[in-house]
């Protein structure tokens, strides 16, 4: 009996937890997402308490210079300008603040090689606004991304 | 410890673990990007609106300090009232620069920043001179000239290609002081508009008007914009004709070159002297600077950038305003000049420390 009531406490207290993490306000920044240059599709992810953003797609996925796989040839770090451009994770480190924002990340911007502090805020379910700036917001520019879905079948 | 005492051990430790791991890190494994292929918005999708810039373009500055140095010149005046022609010899002409543009709405459907600007030019007039001197080669020597402004850039993309740009400012130019400005019914005023084409990631394009003092004088004057990069990001064109026009030689995307020039030009007040003040009289300043720059980042958004050229003297002549308003004599009028005065053409380098824009 005694074993019983201990697999059952267990058991309940994964489910709330369970529960908890799918309920979490702060997930819903999970899922992918378009930058309004329609160039790129991003993916965001939770790493353990953070939220990622990786390059699922490209609207141009081939260099045209070598007509292969775009790599992140922009890199500051030399040891990475080979590394492909779809799958690199331009968005790091967010934490949710609450009140629909997400604070303390960082945005890369593959086209110069520059990483940038960044604001992300959930205007709407589908909408977010995403603020990369240097040092001070005010020295930043805010992009509006769209969520994309997999289209309803006819 | 029991078996029950062990599994909810074992369980409590695993808990935190599975739910991290519940959020998988997708890069770990190879993911199927082609899932991502047909996607559709899942509300409205983005209004698609051109950027104001294209790839390759240099970053725009922020904030910029720098100082500028002119190699020696001499002045050579026109008559003035009693004062025969005359030529001065100068030393160094130099003087420090600062502009700071903020973004103050910077989103994808409008970009609005406000600017604000100082330069000066001292002079040194070389010893040993003696001859005739007159109220021109006084006022350079004693007081030099500034200019300080302020003004606005408002980007507004129409659509996924078509752009206006609007620029205006309001500029305060002289041989005044600090701490005895002049009075703000002198300010200049010039403005631009452009109605643009972004063609490509690769190539932008437009046409204005501009109302400007770069050719010294107030005028008016169309305007050609035509920023390009090649498709290997190595070579491009930043060209905002007449103001200014770069080839631009890119190293990488954080050091690159420029060969062009810069025309550059303001109507400057001789207000600083009471006796002459009252006459109204304008230093019908532009020059076209000839030159080659190299600019570099230093530490992220921290850029250097330097400049060596040829200074190119268009205009040195005084007007007299009459009744001490502006005039529009434009390339064609025959009012004549106060002072018409040449000035050699001297080297010049310019240094500057940049925090440039993402």
């Amino acid at each position: 009996m005694r074993r019983f009531l201990l697999a059952t406490f267990v058991f309940l207290a994964s489910f709330l937890l369970t529960a908890k993490s799918l309920n979490d306000p702060a997930d819903r920044l999970l899922g992918v997402w378009e930058p309004s240059n329609g160039r790129a599709r991003v993916k965001i992810e939770k790493i353990g308490t953070k939220y990622y953003g990786k390059i699922v797609w490209l609207k141009e996925p081939t260099d045209p210079e070598t007509g292969k796989p775009k790599l992140d040839k922009n890199n500051p770090d030399e040891s990475l300008r080979n590394a492909p451009l779809k799958g690199y994770r331009m968005l790091k480190d967010f934490t949710y603040k609450g009140d629909d924002e997400w604070t303390e990340g960082t945005i890369y911007d593959p086209n110069n090689g520059s990483t940038y502090s960044c604001i992300i805020k959930m205007k709407d379910a589908n909408t977010l606004e995403i603020r990369g700036y240097i040092g001070i917001a005010t020295f930043g520019r805010t992009d509006v991304w769209k969520r994309l879905q997999v289209p309803a079948k006819p | 410890m029991n078996y029950a005492s062990r599994l909810l051990f074992v369980l409590l430790l695993s808990m935190p673990l599975s739910h991290a791991f519940a959020q998988t890190d997708s890069t770990a494994t190879e993911e199927d990007y082609g899932e991502y292929d047909n996607l559709s918005f899942a509300g409205d999708g983005n209004k698609n609106y051109c950027s104001n810039k294209i790839e390759g373009l240099s970053p725009s500055k922020l904030i910029s300090l720098g100082y500028d140095f002119q190699g020696p010149q001499t002045l050579s005046a026109d008559s003035f009232g009693a004062v025969s022609p005359y030529e001065r010899a100068f030393g160094l002409a130099h003087g420090l620069r600062f502009a700071a543009n903020v973004p103050v709405i910077s989103r994808n459907s409008i970009i609005v920043q406000m600017s604000a600007n100082y330069l000066e030019t001292r002079y040194q007039e070389k010893a040993n001179q003696t001859g005739t001197n007159g109220i021109l080669a006084q006022a350079l020597t004693n007081n030099g000239l500034r200019s300080m402004g302020l003004g606005t850039t408002i980007f507004k993309p129409l659509d996924g290609k078509k752009f206006l740009l609007f620029q205006g400012s309001a500029d305060l130019n002289g041989d005044w002081q600090w701490g005895d400005f002049m009075p703000l019914k002198y300010l200049k005023y010039s403005a631009a508009a452009v109605y643009g084409l972004r063609t490509s990631d690769r190539k932008q394009w437009g046409i204005g008007l501009s109302r400007t003092y770069r050719a010294g004088e107030l005028n008016y004057i169309p305007i050609l914009l035509f920023n390009s990069t090649n498709p290997s990001n190595t070579w491009g064109t930043e060209i905002l004709f007449p103001a200014r026009a770069h080839v631009r030689r890119t190293f990488s995307p954080r050091s690159m070159a420029f060969f062009g020039y810069e025309l550059e030009g303001q109507s400057y007040r001789l207000w600083f002297n009471p006796s002459t003040r009252g006459e109204d009289l304008e230093i019908r300043r532009s020059e076209i600077r000839l030159r080659f720059v190299y600019e570099r980042s230093l530490k992220d958004f921290i850029w250097m950038s330097l400049q060596v050229g040829y200074r190119i003297n268009y205009s040195y002549n005084v007007d007299r305003l009459p009744d001490g308003k502006d005039f529009y004599r434009g390339f064609f009028g025959t009012q004549p000049m106060a002072m018409e005065n040449k000035l050699t053409n001297p080297l010049y380098i310019n240094l500057s420390i940049n925090l440039v824009s993402p």
